[in-house]
């Protein structure tokens, strides 16, 4: 295939619009090659998308479906002879998934959270969304386990027992989610602060945190820790976010990357000690990160109108739904984790809400470096990712930002520091933001750029970048980009103008970390003793079998292989 | 003022969707073409002029002149009238579910009855029923928080189970029986049953019910003074109290 | 004879507790021995009377047929249907499902599960008010409190107290049934009320009365109770209440005893209502008994595949879901089907009579392991392998668990999911030559 006269952004080869023509064959980017000829002259051409944090495959994914009917009438579509039904805004079914992520021109998305025990569930969606290639996060942050070899100091059992986690969920990195809350959350209650001892078990949260930050760097692992912080949702959690982050500041990433990835920095940037006094902490937290080089976020960008909050935070979720009288569904997971699924809907005379959205934009604003952070809303949290081209816009242009800003709650401007940002996201930003950054913090090595041996993943837009003013044509903008004229997935177009045309399953990515066999036998003990006493399930039936990978592809990561020692 | 009659060619031993049957629909077009719009029928899709005699004025007109007579049984046809704004459907014997769904204005008028989900998520208009209507009457979609929001339905017969559930606004009029659960999860609106109700007002939280007849009353709501309505007494009710509801339940004193 | 294969660890296709400690000895090919499971799961995978052939009813009568020619026979009839009903689901694998919501929007019909008759109610009062659950291993190691409302798991579900609930042992909970507090509430006594601690005895159809009577307790407003609600003293209720809010950790496991009498769908509204309350003085969860032990699992692939869990139209092209008019009793008994697939589940015995006799003047096309009733008025019947003991795949536990399958022993009959491909592919084959016909 041949990309002929796209105006290119591949930041991480160093091509910021440069006219020239693109060649895949097999499947991936080469020097040159013949065959089929796609004219994208002029036009704005990027890898695909990356989404590195979205909810997209599991139970609380699935329970968000069952609990809302009223969610899946919405956005219904009748099956084609090339694709299934689609059905669902928030809550899309799986094959919505797969073609909204391609015709926006994404190639690519990750699950971000997965409790080990329930991994094959996530599988069993994963592979039935089409298109896209994927990956899940993997949940450990409350894990009986883990907190043990916290306890314990043993980190050489805890990497053990990471990367036997991995391995069972086919999980492709390390997710913690309000670390020690989730297992204080089985008796009902929450941990109060990084220092706030987890019932029952003699750790902190910020042990837990940085035993498993270590654990990760001592496996090598493609990506960071990723972390949802403490207190996330509440008024004051700033300071919980920047005491977490110093926390991390001293420990060696094993790759070149950061040592932390912060998820849906907007939720926990927030000031004030109540919702009344409620304001942004944007600026501060933006200042820490432009002060490290340790950190890295995604938004979380909340948008006006429907949304279905799903978490492992589940307190959060409780008390979301207490709030909002809203109907609640909680999940729990033995030994491992916790889970909520409230549906949520965000308004712009909502004082609270409008300031959370301020929060979002001031955060990708204020961060000097697009290389730090990554444009998501958290789906469906913040907002569905059909509306990625609404926050797109957003940072692109001032004009839009005002004219936002004038619909909003008066006291606004009060509680926040946007509308005096002049700064506007140009392409090279966004295609940072959206795809080169996004594969490079999550460490994969062939996503997100354009250089040979890269995956066939291209996008191209009906937008000529050297025409158009983003800053004050940017109704034109979003509709180009909610609608790829081309995306291009292991060199197949799958979307054309909105239309699907192909549908080959993705891949699924996932690590496979070695540790010397010493530890596994080690470890291996404790868990014999925990299937045996406290899981309700058998060892032999845990692990996700090959079956649930028919398109699987594991990452080797781990300490190098010593000789065996008996 | 524009007059349209529709009769069944045959009985239908699978249900038929007929969203278009609908004065909004029907109004601007001649009968030739509305004798080719579609109507489903199970998975085959049928031209109107193939399952029905379509006959009346031929000149297009707007939606508020149209009257659309349906003679025959139409208790096999789901979602006539469905989003009415204007107009006037009179159906001379009995219909199916789903009639006047999303309605917001016009005169939807039953000789017979009606089934399942009249008028659900009505936002306006009129509807009358002369027989009996049948369960989830004036409601909602499942896990919506508000159903019906406007307009007036009024039943000359009785009503199935889950009448007016989560009614947000408007009136619903039963002459008749209620069955089970009448007014659950209310937000707003009256009902009003002339007959009896079975566990009236679950969780209502504002709103009110009105029952002439005999009512079984949930524990949770309050029981205070006897009121005066018309002439007739009145036990007054606040509930449903396990949600601190602000609702008002009136029960007939008397049997009849 | 060749020397016994011992296979630990299976998992027993039977009920939703899906246990999967189940041993199980394989002699010469067959299933000699089963270990650990309850009678209800050994007799399953032990296996009695079989179908062995396909058949097709000619001239009223079932004859013997080739695999073949069943799906064809079958292709025909859904091809001929403006409103086919694919219904069962709930005893065989996810993987089979996969292929039945296929064809299902292939030939533009009505899927449906026995949740129809079973936990359709708990789905609707899921859709109003959320489920706050956990994982069984969470109810095992943490729970000191556990109420049985309208279920008799001593009955249905024989290992669940010993694996999950009453007599298991976790790390929170070390004593057992001794450390624990079980409430039953029922209309009679069973063989679960009498290992209860306390027994609540209701008035037949007053569960939500009942239910609302102890919200009010638990919210401190009892006050303006009535002496009795449901057959029960306020006295009485509202030692229940104190007793739930005292727990450190409660489960609630109900059954059709409260999905299925007076007010249905309500019922479990208002249970759900009550443990969310619950959850503001105290940890409770809520969890339904699910009967057959994939019920959850066709739930879980039609939810992620079609945005609904039960009853779902695809006559249009685009999924239509709403139970009261979808469902499978629902559109039998009122006549409004004009075929049915039934598989993994014996309808005509399941279903309430007027909805059994609506199956009477359709053709059926029945895919079963076991002869039943529904075989008497089918018109296509294949018999299949059972998942779970000749075929691998994937199932759902009552609290959500995905478990794999094993495949114990061989089988020379396919499985649900080669026949339902079968079928696809006949479906395929019958529409491209009327294609050539009509051009």
């Amino acid at each position: 295939m041949i990309i002929r006269g796209g105006i290119v952004y591949d930041p991480a080869n160093g091509i910021y619009g440069d006219e020239m023509d693109l060649f895949i064959d097999k499947g991936r980017m080469v020097e040159s090659a013949k065959g089929e000829e796609i004219d994208a002259r002029g036009l704005l051409v990027m890898p695909g998308g990356v989404d590195a944090h979205s909810h997209i495959a599991g139970k609380k994914v699935n329970t968000g479906r069952i609990m809302r009917p009223d969610d899946a009438r919405l956005g219904t579509q009748p099956r084609t002879a090339v694709c299934r039904p689609s059905t669902g805004y928030t809550v899309p079914n799986c094959y919505a998934m797969g073609y909204r992520y391609a015709r926006m021109g994404y190639t690519t998305a990750f699950e971000a959270a997965t409790p080990i025990l329930e991994a094959r569930h996530t599988h069993e969606e994963l592979e039935e969304i089409p298109i896209i290639d994927k990956g899940a996060l993997t949940l450990f942050g409350n894990n009986w386990q883990v907190m043990e070899c916290v306890r314990d100091k043993d980190l050489s059992k805890l990497a053990a027992y990471v990367a036997w986690g991995l391995c069972s969920a086919r999980g492709y990195g390390v997710k913690i989610v309000n670390p020690g809350g989730g297992e204080a959350w089985g008796f009902g209650t929450n941990v109060k602060g990084i220092n706030d001892a987890v019932p029952n078990f003699d750790v902190t949260p910020a042990e837990i945190i940085r035993g498993l930050a270590e654990a990760n760097e001592m496996l090598r692992l493609p990506h960071s820790i990723h972390l949802h912080f403490n207190n996330l949702g509440k008024p004051g959690n700033y300071t919980t976010a920047i005491e977490t982050l110093d926390m991390l500041k001293d420990i060696k990433p094993s790759r070149m990357r950061q040592v932390v990835h912060v998820a849906h920095m907007q939720f926990s940037a927030y000031g004030g000690t109540s919702w009344r006094d409620f304001e942004s902490k944007a600026p501060v937290i933006a200042d820490y990160f432009n002060c490290h080089s340790h950190a890295t976020m995604d938004m979380g960008q909340l948008l006006f109108g429907s949304a279905t909050t799903m978490t492992a935070d589940a307190p959060l979720e409780y008390g979301n739904a207490r709030l909002t009288h809203n109907k609640w569904s909680n999940h729990d997971i033995e030994l491992e984790e916790s889970s909520g699924v409230v549906p949520m809907a965000y308004f712009r005379k909502m004082l609270v809400n409008a300031v959370q959205w301020a929060i979002g934009l001031e955060l990708a604003l204020l961060v000097k470096d697009p290389w730090k952070v990554l444009m998501t809303t958290d789906h469906p949290n913040g907002s569905p990712f059909v509306n990625y081209p609404e926050v797109i816009t957003l940072l692109m242009s001032r004009p839009k930002r005002e004219a936002e800003m004038a619909t909003l709650h008066d006291q606004v401007p009060k509680r926040t520091t946007l509308g005096s940002i002049e700064r506007e996201m140009d392409w090279t930003d966004i295609a940072i933001m959206t795809r080169a950054a996004p594969a490079r913090i999550l460490g994969l090595e062939d996503k997100g750029h354009l250089g040979p041996g890269a995956d066939g993943d291209v996008s191209v837009y009906d937008l000529r970048p050297e025409e158009v003013d983003t800053s004050q044509d940017h109704v034109l903008v979003k509709k180009s980009l909610a609608t790829a004229k081309y995306t291009i997935k292991g060199g197949v177009v799958v979307s054309k103008e909105g239309q699907i045309l192909a549908t080959p399953p993705g891949r699924t990515f996932w690590v496979d970390a070695a540790v010397p066999q010493l530890e596994a036998d080690r470890l291996m003990v404790d868990l014999e003793e925990k299937f045996a006493r406290y899981y309700s399930v058998q060892m032999a039936n845990y692990a996700v079998q090959d079956a649930y990978l028919p398109h699987g592809k594991a990452i080797l990561a781990g300490l190098p292989i010593l000789s065996e020692v008996a | 003022m524009r007059n349209i009659t529709i009769t069944p060619k045959s009985a239908f031993p699978i249900s038929v969707e007929a969203e278009n049957i609908s004065p909004d629909k029907l109004a601007p077009l001649t009968l030739s073409q509305i004798k080719s719009l579609i109507v489903w029928q199970g998975n085959r899709q049928r031209t109107l002029s193939a399952l029905f005699v379509i006959e009346g004025d031929d000149a297009p007109a707007k939606a508020e002149e149209l009257t659309i007579r349906l003679s025959g049984d139409f208790s096999q046809v789901k979602r006539i009238a469905e989003g009415m704004t204007a107009g006037v459907v009179l159906v001379e014997g009995s219909v199916g579910m789903h009639a006047g769904n999303n309605m917001k204005g016009g005169l939807l008028s039953i000789a017979g009855n009606a089934d399942d989900w009249l008028a659900r998520e009505m936002r306006g208009g009129k509807v009358v029923v002369m027989g009996n209507a049948g369960n989830y009457l004036g409601g909602g979609y499942r896990g919506e928080k508000c159903g019906m929001r406007g307009g007036e339905i009024e039943v000359r017969g009785s009503a199935g189970a889950y009448l007016g559930e989560h009614l947000c606004g408007g009136s619903i009029r039963i002459l008749g029986d209620a069955g089970d659960f009448p007014g659950a999860a209310n937000q707003g609106g009256t009902i009003f049953i002339g007959g009896s109700a079975y566990l009236p007002g679950a969780e209502m939280s504002k709103g009110t019910i009105t029952v002439k007849g005999e009512a079984k009353v949930l524990p949770s709501f309050q029981r205070l003074e006897i009121v005066q309505v018309d002439g007739l007494a009145f036990q007054k009710y606040a509930g449903d109290l396990v949600d601190n509801g602000k609702g008002e339940l009136l029960v007939g004193v008397g049997s009849s | 004879m060749s020397e016994a294969i011992m296979i630990r660890d299976a998992v027993c296709s039977f009920c939703g507790c899906l246990c999967d400690d189940i041993n199980v000895e394989v002699e010469d090919g067959k299933v000699s021995r089963v270990r650990h499971a309850c009678r209800l799961g050994s007799s399953k995978i032990m296996g009695h009377g079989r179908m062995q052939n396909p058949m097709i009813r000619k001239d009223g009568v079932l004859v013997a047929a080739s695999f073949p020619e069943a799906y064809d026979r079958a292709a025909e009839i859904l091809l001929a249907a403006s409103k086919p009903l694919l219904y069962g689901w709930a005893s065989t694998s996810c993987e089979a499902a996969k292929k039945g919501i296929l064809l299902a929007e292939e030939v533009g019909g009505v899927l449906d599960s026995t949740a129809t008759v079973c936990h359709g109610p708990s789905v609707i009062g899921i859709e109003e008010k959320g489920l706050p659950g956990a994982t069984l291993g969470q109810v095992k190691n943490r729970a000191d409190t556990i109420v049985f409302w309208g279920c008799n798991p001593a009955e249905a579900h024989p290992r669940h107290s010993l694996r999950y609930s009453s007599n298991s042992c976790g790390k929170f909970t070390p004593q057992g049934r001794e450390g624990r507090k079980i409430i039953v509430v029922d209309v009679r006594e069973t063989r679960t009320s009498k290992n209860a601690d306390k027994f609540m005895r209701i008035v037949p159809g007053s569960d939500y009365e009942v239910i609302s009577a102890l919200r009010m307790l638990i919210a401190g407003k009892g006050e303006i109770l009535p002496d009795e609600v449901g057959g029960v003293q306020k006295a009485d209720l509202a030692d229940i209440a104190a007793t739930l809010k005292s727990a450190r950790f409660g489960a609630i496991f109900f059954g059709l005893g409260i999905t299925h009498s007076r007010g249905r769908y309500k019922n479990i509204d208002n249970a759900l209502s009550l443990v969310a309350e619950l959850n503001s003085h105290t940890k409770f969860v809520i969890m339904p008994m699910r009967g057959h032990y994939n019920v959850g699992g066709i739930g879980q692939v039609l939810a992620w595949s079609s945005g609904y869990p039960m009853s779902v139209d695809f006559t249009r092209g685009a999924p239509y879901f709403n139970p009261g008019e979808t469902a499978a009793c629902d559109l039998l008994a009122k006549r409004d089907v004009d075929a049915a697939l039934i598989i993994a589940a014996d309808a005509v015995s399941n279903f309430p009579h007027a909805t059994a006799e609506g199956l009477a003047s359709i053709p059926v096309i029945q895919i079963d392991p076991y002869e039943n009733p529904t075989t008497i008025l089918s018109d296509v019947v294949i018999p299949c392998a059972i998942a779970g003991v000749e075929v691998e795949g994937t199932a759902y536990r009552m609290d959500g668990l995905a478990l794999r399958l094993r495949k114990l022993v061989d089988s020379s009959l396919p499985s649900d999911e080669e026949i339902l491909a079968g079928i696809l592919e006949s479906v395929h084959k019958l529409r491209q030559r009327k294609a050539n016909e009509g051009a």
